[in-house]
């Protein structure tokens, strides 16, 4: 189990990792997603020990990862397949991490054959394209035949085969029993690996929910209306499920109620409607959605005559105001 | 999948196994694969003692010839004006005379080893096995010393052997139980691994190789020249000179002590406080920082 609390990361003025606390529970697949410099990479950093936080503080099994007297045997992670002297070969790099433990050369030979590095493990790793060195990464993590994973990106640089290798093998340590903390950017890696997600834009938890939630909550009939005199229009639709916000002084957002009932309604009560627009949300969208105030590198159309993208907003608890 | 669920052990395995977790023997045999398992390390600590050893025999040739030259009164005027000192007595120096380039090697390689961590990365994987990480980076430490104070020592013994009948020729041989000759011979070794000391404590500080080996070659030969330089300015330069890292170490391996300078002992404990200096700075330090 891996619980950071208020867990802060500041590099100079920039504030990476914003007091952030969440929990990742044993015996599930939990998903760390979130853009380019959401500050995933470093949250997992501190949990390593690699970087201090500047703040709060974060623990594996109850106390902090240097803290372990064994701590390979505690946590595996894979942080950056290029962790690793590119002139030594993977079979021996593999040795030298061992060697810290006491871990027999057996386990070594073990973690080759289960990763697939059998036929390039006695080459030098500089060599190795970004799918092995990744392979590498994962070995190096399984060594210890630790209860908790932790894998940043790792299915970075994999072909189609490595990925769903990755999927199941992090499927298969979180039936064993096991903590598995995955990050990546992309959703629908995340839709089919992880049981529960943890959404972190721009340092902060934007979202921590069970995966089927998150889709659940973000993928509401949503229906964008341009009326008149929106609160007129809004008042008889109010109840259960129904929420609403306004965008601009006649253009509303309605969630949970499905386009048909809002034009009844508008006829119903002579509010003149100018636009209905059903907003279908893939996961993807939802993940956009959630996400898209808090990217930090943006691009922007190169074309200025591009229209602009309309900028939704969801409330979600956690969120900056 | 199958491999993977028949390797995968299960989770009552977990529990940690008794005797099992870092140790530092265990932490300074994972120190020693990592320096043996690059092949251009080897090689560059293999050509140290090959250096070292080609500079002594180079080194007691010369002093031959020179020895030669007093005896059948063939000297070049100009080297009798300087006079020419005593080769009898200067050829004792011979078996430590491959420090003047074993010594760059050395940092250059102690540098080379840690620093290449930080560029490579491989620091990261090392600081996540050992999260302690003075742990890891005094293994590292003791490995490289250890190399080379061997180094030394075998270019030292070697050199010795060689050097006898090069010299005996002209009857300037020595025994190594003469005053001083095996301490400096043994201190050759000492030398190196307090270079070594100071060098990887420079790559842990700068993180960087070329900025390490930059600044092992300024306090090893360039501050020397510096305080000559300036030797003139005040008293005190001098003084103060003798305290370098390089000036005090080149006493442990000098024979004959000449008037206010360290002896081999004084020469040894100076450079040594140097190295500890240094190595505390780095490992505080490192403490300290993000990897």
């Amino acid at each position: 189990m891996i619980e950071a609390q208020t867990l802060t990361k500041r590099y100079g003025a920039k504030t990476a990792v914003d007091s952030v606390s969440f929990t990742v529970q044993p015996g599930r697949v939990t998903g760390f997603l979130g853009p380019n410099g959401a500050g995933k990479s470093t949250t997992m950093r501190m949990i390593m020990g690699l970087d201090n936080p500047s703040g709060g503080q974060v623990t594996i099994n109850g106390r902090p990862y240097a803290k372990h007297k064994a701590p390979l045997h505690e946590v595996g992670a894979l942080l950056d397949a290029k962790a690793v002297h590119t002139k030594r070969s993977a079979y021996n790099h593999l040795r030298a991490m061992a060697a810290t433990h006491g871990i027999p050369n057996s386990r070594v030979n073990e973690v080759i054959e289960l990763t697939g590095l059998g036929a390039v493990a006695k080459k030098r790793v500089g060599g190795f394209s970004l799918g092995m060195g990744q392979r590498l990464g994962i070995a190096v993590a399984l060594l210890g035949d630790p209860q908790t994973v932790i894998l940043d990106e790792p299915v970075n640089g994999l072909d189609p085969e490595g990925v769903q290798w990755v999927r199941h093998l992090a499927r298969d340590l979180a039936a064993e029993g096991r903590t598995v903390f995955l990050s990546s950017h992309l959703m629908s890696e995340m839709a089919l690996t992880a049981d529960h997600l943890i959404v972190i834009g721009r340092g902060r938890i934007i979202a921590d929910a069970p995966i089927q939630d998150i889709i659940d909550g973000q993928s509401k009939a949503r229906v964008r209306v341009r009326a008149d005199r929106p609160q007129d229009l809004l008042n008889p639709l109010a109840g259960d499920g129904v929420s609403s916000q306004l965008l601009e002084p006649e253009l509303i957002e309605i969630t949970g109620v499905d386009p048909r009932r809002i034009a009844e309604t508008a006829q119903r009560t002579g509010v003149l409607i100018y636009e209905l627009t059903p907003l279908q949300l893939s996961l993807e969208d939802a993940y956009m959605q959630l996400t898209q105030a808090e990217v930090e590198y943006q691009s922007h159309s190169l074309s200025p005559t591009a229209p602009d993208t309309t900028q939704l907003t969801i409330p979600v608890e956690g969120r900056r105001p | 999948m199958s491999a993977q669920t028949a390797t995968s052990p299960s989770p009552s395995r977990h529990a940690p196994r008794p005797g099992s977790g870092i140790t530092f023997s265990r932490v300074l045999r994972s120190e020693w694969i990592k320096v043996t398992t690059v092949r251009s390390t080897v090689i560059l600590i293999a050509s140290t003692v090959l250096v070292m050893i080609g500079l002594a025999a180079l080194t007691a040739w010369g002093y031959a010839q020179l020895a030669q030259s007093i005896n059948d009164g063939s000297l070049p005027a100009d080297l009798q004006a300087q006079g020419p000192g005593s080769p009898a007595t200067d050829a004792l120096t011979t078996p430590s005379s491959g420090l003047i380039f074993g010594q760059l090697l050395i940092a250059s390689l102690a540098v080379v080893l840690i620093a290449s961590e930080w560029t490579t990365g491989m620091i990261r994987s090392t600081m996540v096995a050992v999260p302690g990480r003075t742990p890891a980076l005094l293994a590292k430490t003791v490995v490289i010393a250890a190399v080379s104070f061997l180094v030394g020592l075998l270019s030292a013994v070697v050199s010795y052997l060689i050097a006898q009948p090069i010299l005996g020729g002209q009857d300037i041989d020595f025994a190594l139980t003469e005053d001083g000759v095996l301490a400096s011979i043994v201190n050759t070794g000492t030398f190196l691994a307090l270079v070594a000391v100071i060098s990887i404590s420079l790559g842990i500080l700068l993180r960087n190789t070329a900025g390490g080996v930059v600044t092992a070659v300024g306090i090893f030969f360039v501050l020397p020249v510096i305080m000559q330089l300036l030797s003139g300015l005040a008293a005190w330069v001098p003084d103060a000179a003798r305290f370098l890292p390089g000036e005090a170490g080149n006493r442990m391996v000098a024979v004959t002590a000449a008037g206010d300078t360290l002896t081999q002992l004084q020469g040894g404990l100076v450079m040594g406080a140097w190295a500890v200096a240094f190595l505390v700075a780095a490992l505080i330090v490192t403490k300290k920082r993000d990897v």
